[in-house]
């Protein structure tokens, strides 16, 4: 079955229209990544995604189900998990509490809270240390693990990601990534969004490029490493 | 000074610092989760008032009992207003907000002008109205004793809520991010219906005590309201935790006013409102 497939997809902000009949589609247990320039419009085909932007046409199918219509509240329960744009944490509450607040208010994803709270800590072990901390204060990639940790707990079947490494030292951006890469062997499908795109298709099976709001080409990742238009647009060989 | 006066100017502060607080932190409930500038809140106090006052007149409700009635009376009151009304302008510009709800309120106080009268009315002959205590020359009421410690459990009872129930860290959470709120699977505006709904739950509880301890008329409302504001504002916006403080702070400040200043009860207002002064100030210079 196939984990996504978005046909014609248009999204708009007011009157400004941001993605042009965007489709592409990822199969159950893929790492694809969605690459492009700032503001070609990763972030908002992510935001459609999981129901953050309302305004927009074309059909989302996740799982089989037709899902465009649906509130964010309601994706999430169809097991799409999403770290958005600027992590979107809850600053005064704990470590713990971020956590937990991912699993409270989906029946399936409380039952095996325990569980996948310890996942994410396995992955990672500077959540744990933190797990007293106010999200507030943690550093920037710490953040960023809590945001990942925190859409774990919605129990995902596929999750989308939005720049992880943004603001991140290149150690902890390796540590992010591979990360991902656990999570995608564990069984959940991956959509990444990213500028940092030699590590993004190095990561990723597949890839999509986007330029102005429009999929403009779809390979696999390792041949667009080799391509020259990518290189000379996107990685500065 | 007379140590009697002081410390009977004390306890009075103190006593009364527990309706205040709890018409607050309704007020700090829907600034803090909703981000609505709610200027009808005063109004939701006044209908609790007067919605005891009638239950009194018509079915002999002792005011105790009413509180059962006037809060969940309130709380689909306000889910209605949110429902007809606030949803439609969370996105619009405060000063739009701010129109809507003062008109709001406008609205409930001239119903209740028609429905009421001018006249001040008050649940006067409760046998338990005039019962006081005599504590070492200081005297306590037996109706501002209760009404402190009612209030002062109700708050305690929302702290608890919302600091240790699933509902309470939903409401916290689409406070601080409401983007992560929808992710984690939170119907944002459902929460949002629920916290104003009961923020008006909150201010009828204190308005069903005030028409025991005064003899309010269908205008009071908005002095509530702006004491409200004032104590939501010393506790810094949206910090529901520092409500209890703020609210004995002023409570004392206007209570010692108006017990050892000559003719300090005609002072009790601006003693208020000059303490708000003194904080915003002091607060914005510290912040410059």
């Amino acid at each position: 079955m196939k984990a996504l497939e978005v046909k014609n997809l248009s999204a708009f902000y007011g009157k400004i229209q941001v993605l042009w009949d965007v489709s592409f589609e990822v199969e159950e247990g893929e790492f694809v990544t969605i690459i492009g320039a700032n503001g070609a419009g990763k972030t908002t085909l992510l935001k459609s995604i999981s129901g953050l932007i309302s305004n927009k046409k074309g059909t989302v199918t996740a799982f089989g189900k037709s899902i465009e219509q649906l509130s964010a509240a309601k994706i999430v329960r169809s097991h799409i998990g999403h770290v958005p744009e600027g992590r979107q944490l809850f600053h005064l509450m704990t470590v713990l509490e971020n956590l937990e607040s991912g699993a409270d208010y989906l029946p399936h994803a409380k039952r095996e809270a325990a569980k996948t709270k310890a996942y994410v800590y396995s992955l990672f072990p500077r959540l744990k240390e933190r797990e007293k901390q106010l999200a507030g204060t943690l550093s920037g990639g710490e953040r960023q693990m809590l945001a990942i940790g925190r859409a774990l707990m919605t129990k995902p079947k596929l999750l989308l990601v939005d720049e992880p490494s943004l603001g991140l030292a290149p150690a902890l951006t390796k540590t992010v990534f591979q990360a991902l890469k656990t999570i995608n062997q564990e069984g959940v499908t991956i959509v990444l969004v990213e500028q940092n795109v030699l590590q993004s298709l190095k990561a990723a099976q597949r890839a999509y490029v986007l330029e102005n709001g429009e999929v403009v080409k779809s390979a696999e990742a390792s041949s667009l490493l080799n391509d020259p238009e990518i290189q000379a647009a996107y990685l500065a060989i | 000074m007379d140590l009697t006066l002081l410390l009977q100017g004390i306890l009075s502060g103190i006593l009364a610092s527990g309706l205040y607080a709890l018409v607050s932190v309704g007020l700090a409930l829907a600034i803090g989760v909703i981000g609505i500038v709610n200027f009808a809140h005063g109004e939701f106090f006044m209908v609790g008032a007067f919605l005891a006052y009638q239950l009194f007149i018509s079915f002999g409700f002792d005011p105790v009992l009413s509180l059962f009635f006037v809060a969940p009376a309130l709380f689909i009151l306000g889910a209605l207003i949110y429902r007809s009304s606030i949803q439609f302008v969370l996105k619009a510009p405060e000063l739009n907000q701010m129109l809507l709800t003062f008109g709001i309120g406008i609205i409930l106080q001239n119903l209740a002008l028609v429905i009421w009268g001018g006249d001040p009315r008050s649940i006067s002959n409760v046998p338990y109205r005039s019962i006081g205590y005599q504590v070492g020359g200081v005297s306590i009421g037996l109706v501002p004793l209760a009404s402190f410690l009612i209030s002062i459990f109700i708050v305690a009872g929302l702290y608890f809520v919302l600091l240790k129930t699933p509902l309470g860290r939903a409401m916290r959470a689409v406070a601080q991010n409401r983007t992560g709120a929808s992710l984690v699977g939170l119907e944002v505006n459902r929460i949002y219906l629920l916290a104003f709904a009961l923020s008006a739950a909150l201010a009828g509880l204190g308005g069903v005590m005030i028409a025991v301890i005064q003899s309010p008329t269908p205008v009071v409302g908005f002095a509530f309201t702006l004491k409200a504001f004032a104590i939501v504002v010393l506790a810094g916006l949206g910090n529901i935790r520092g409500i209890l403080g703020a609210s004995l702070l002023v409570a004392l400040a206007e209570s010692l006013v108006a017990t050892l200043v000559p003719d300090g009860d005609s002072l009790r207002n601006a003693v208020f409102f000059a303490i708000i002064f003194v904080v915003l100030i002091v607060r914005s210079r510290r912040q410059a």
